[in-house]
């Protein structure tokens, strides 16, 4: 059978591709290398989900190489497996939107024109991107609406524009410190904003409402309130969907993508045919997939003339910290609204988005406020180290541990900002690793420019100074280079000049007629917010451009 | 049950095999990884009034199911393993006794000696993490008896619960 449509890879950046062209009675197969999980399944097991890495490739079977380059241009290398080193994040239908948190930022216009508006940084790739916010405008809305966003649109300095008033779900429940955080940030001048959620404060869409279970990032959700790629637009169309099915090549002429090839779970080699092609594997995947698919036509890899697949690989610069709420200082009434577990915390500030030092523009970032995650193991191991790092047990730890579960909460903060993209942070491929199919293994070569830092430091300062202000103890800050796996993007970049990108303004590869990237590769630069509703927004523009042809 | 044969399971555990405990360049004794680590999870978490007992926590048990488990690796299972045999040589040279022997302040002047060092800070924590993880995990996994720990904590876990415990 030919589909009309192949798309690899089942989560934000591939789901919406099936859900339209399904949707308007198109023969759509999505390749997916994970488990297709149900709802009931979606469990707050903490030791298979954030211990054991339930949803994740062992890495025995599947690891990456890692080079690692420090400042002084020294590479360290090191095998994923080895170092228990992981870059795999929700291997299963749907993919990590399952896992996200849902923090829902869009990017703001001048993340679109950063090279423009802030200028050349030295040994950083900074470039335009080849679309507006305007054109992206309509989508984001569109994700509001499909996917499912809550939240109260807030006027403040760096608002973007919207063509709605405002969301189409209201607000989620907030726990009681809102109101001190709130009070807080007015005495000190900063503007609190509720955080965008992709969650259903009630039953909406053909899904469940919000059963506040208290365990949201890293876990399924159970009731389809949290608007993944499976339970928003997989479970709505009818595409067919085969999961545990790893791509490993696809083939082409010199223009046209003609099949690809996959193992099932039984390690059985198969292949589908299809008119056109969606590619979303996640960013580092899909660029491996690209190099290794190497032929006559293309010996460089896929659509890799230009020698740009796999590089400027970028992730979400920043870092987090953290402060403690104890009951010391509170009333009854405080401490009440304090334990009330499962509600939200759902603030941000983006007061910073672009911000002036010693006379310097500089482009700022976001500061998300939560609570540290219900994870009761990862809260009490982390009381086994005393305040000078030394172990303790026995009854003293015993009761530190008790102390501070039942009598305190730990605020935290993540702050997002731009990863430059740079020459030394990219995909290759490893030309000895091999994982469990016997295909060679992706490198990540990571780099981080120490501009991320300075601003990662600066905004991470601002968010200090609240959480004192809040009269927060143990205040902490850790801002660093560590790239984290699960806000990845680049490696395919898009553009007008296929020179120096690899997809044209609408993701389609500029040396392919049917070979589109939708997942976070395209993007040349990341905004400083999380990616997943630019992911779901500009799969939704390029579903429509897919549309328009196969209408044609 | 969680397992068909409880028998069976720790019957074939690398915990319940003998190691022998060297001193000197000279075999000291043999004692099983087991014993020691039972030991050892007493003295780390000991019998108090608020918190659960180790025997509702189980831990030893659920140590042998992670000596088992599909998703801990084969190096963290042989440094458990190695770490018992390694404490056990620091009791003998220290004390001259396998660390069974030894009286409760002399195990604890011994964990507190290796906590200083790379391995057994590092051994340690890694008996301590499952430790907890038998004392808060979800019963299902044969910690955590009767919820204490979660009592102890008044912690609400999330739903759903597990039906079935990954191994």
């Amino acid at each position: 059978m030919k589909y009309d449509i192949c798309i690899i890879g089942s989560g934000a950046g591939g789901a919406p591709i099936a859900y339209e062209l399904a949707n308007a009675g198109y023969k759509v197969v999505v390749l997916e290398k994970g488990h297709n999980y149900k709802e009931e399944e979606f469990t707050k097991d903490e030791l298979a989900v954030s211990r054991r890495g339930l949803y994740t490739p062992l890495l025995k079977d599947e690891h990456h190489v890692i080079k690692e380059r420090s400042e002084d241009g020294t590479v360290t290398r090191y095998d994923g497996e080895e170092y228990n080193w992981s870059f795999w994040n929700g291997s299963m239908v749907g993919g990590s939107s399952n896992l996200m948190s849902g923090y829902f930022h869009r990017m703001k216009p001048d993340d679109f024109r950063l090279l423009s508006k802030y200028g050349k940084i030295d040994g950083a790739n900074i470039v335009d991107w080849p679309i507006s916010y305007d054109d992206l405008e309509p989508y984001y809305t569109k994700v509001e609406e499909v996917i499912g966003v809550s939240g109260d649109a807030v006027n403040h300095k760096f608002l973007e524009p919207r063509s709605t008033k405002n969301f189409p779900y209201p607000m989620l429940e907030v726990n009681g410190v809102t109101k001190w955080f709130d009070s807080a940030c007015k005495s000190l001048g900063y503007e609190s904003i509720p955080t965008p959620r992709a969650i259903l404060p009630y039953g909406a869409l053909g899904r469940k409402s919000c059963s506040y279970s208290n365990f949201c990032g890293s876990y399924g959700c159970a009731t389809g309130a949290k608007g993944s790629a499976r339970a928003a637009l997989l479970q709505k169309c009818d595409a067919k969907i085969i999961s545990e099915a790893f791509v490993y090549k696809l083939d082409s002429d010199e223009s046209r993508v003609t099949k690809v090839h996959y193992y099932d779970k039984e390690l059985k080699n198969n292949s589908v045919e299809a008119k056109m092609f969606v590619l979303a594997a996640q960013a580092i995947e899909t660029s491996r997939l690209l190099l290794n698919s190497k032929n006559i036509h293309f010996p460089n890899g896929l659509a890799n003339s230009s020698g740009e697949v796999g590089k400027n690989l970028i992730f979400s610069a920043g870092g987090s910290g953290e402060g403690r709420i104890r009951f010391e200082s509170l009333t009854t009434k405080q401490q009440k609204e304090l334990m009330q577990a499962g509600l939200f915390f759902n603030r941000s500030l983006q007061d910073w988005y672009e911000y002036e030092d010693n006379n310097r523009k500089y482009k700022g970032g976001t500061i998300d406020f939560l609570f540290e995650h219900a994870n009761i193991i990862s809260r009490a191991k982390r009381e086994i180290y005393d305040d000078n790092g030394a172990l303790i047990w026995g009854e003293e730890l015993q009761k530190k541990i008790h102390r501070n579960i039942t009598t305190s909460r730990v605020l935290t903060f993540e702050v997002f900002n731009d990863w430059l993209p740079t020459d030394y942070c990219n995909v290759t491929v490893d030309e000895k690793v091999k994982d469990k199919y016997g295909v060679n293994v992706g490198a990540i070569n990571l780099y981080s420019h120490p501009h991320d830092i300075k601003v990662g430091e600066y905004l991470a300062q601002k968010a200090k100074v609240l959480l004192e202000k809040m009269g927060l103890e143990e205040v902490s800050v850790n801002i660093s280079a560590s790239p984290p796996p699960n806000l990845v993007a680049g490696g395919c970049r898009f553009g007008t000049n296929a020179k120096i990108s690899v997809l044209d303004s609408n993701c389609k590869a500029h040396e392919l007629s049917n070979l589109y990237v939708t997942d976070a590769s395209f993007m040349p630069t990341g905004g400083s917010v999380p990616y997943t509703w630019t992911i779901y927004a500009n799969s939704f523009r390029v579903a429509d451009v897919i549309l328009s042809r196969l209408k044609s | 049950m969680i397992f068909k044969s409880r028998r069976t399971f720790i019957k074939h555990s690398v915990l319940t095999s003998v190691i022998f405990v060297t001193c000197s360049g000279e075999l000291f004794g043999a004692v099983t990884p087991m014993r020691t680590i039972a030991l050892v999870h007493r003295d780390l978490f000991p019998d108090s009034a608020t918190a659960p007992k180790i025997d509702d926590i189980n831990a030893s048990y659920y140590l042998n199911s992670i000596l088992n488990h599909s998703r801990v690796t084969d190096a963290s299972k042989n440094f458990i393993r190695n770490g018992a045999k390694w404490l056990n040589e620091e009791s003998a040279g220290e004390y001259n006794k396998l660390y069974l022997k030894l009286s409760a302040l002399q195990r604890q002047k011994i964990l507190k000696k290796i906590s200083d060092t790379r391995w057994g800070e590092s051994w340690l924590d890694t008996i301590m993490t499952y430790l907890l993880e038998a004392t808060l995990g979800d019963p299902i996994y044969g910690g955590n008896i009767a919820k204490s720990g979660w009592l102890w904590l008044n912690h609400k876990p999330g739903l759903p619960r597990p039906l079935k415990a990954l191994l």
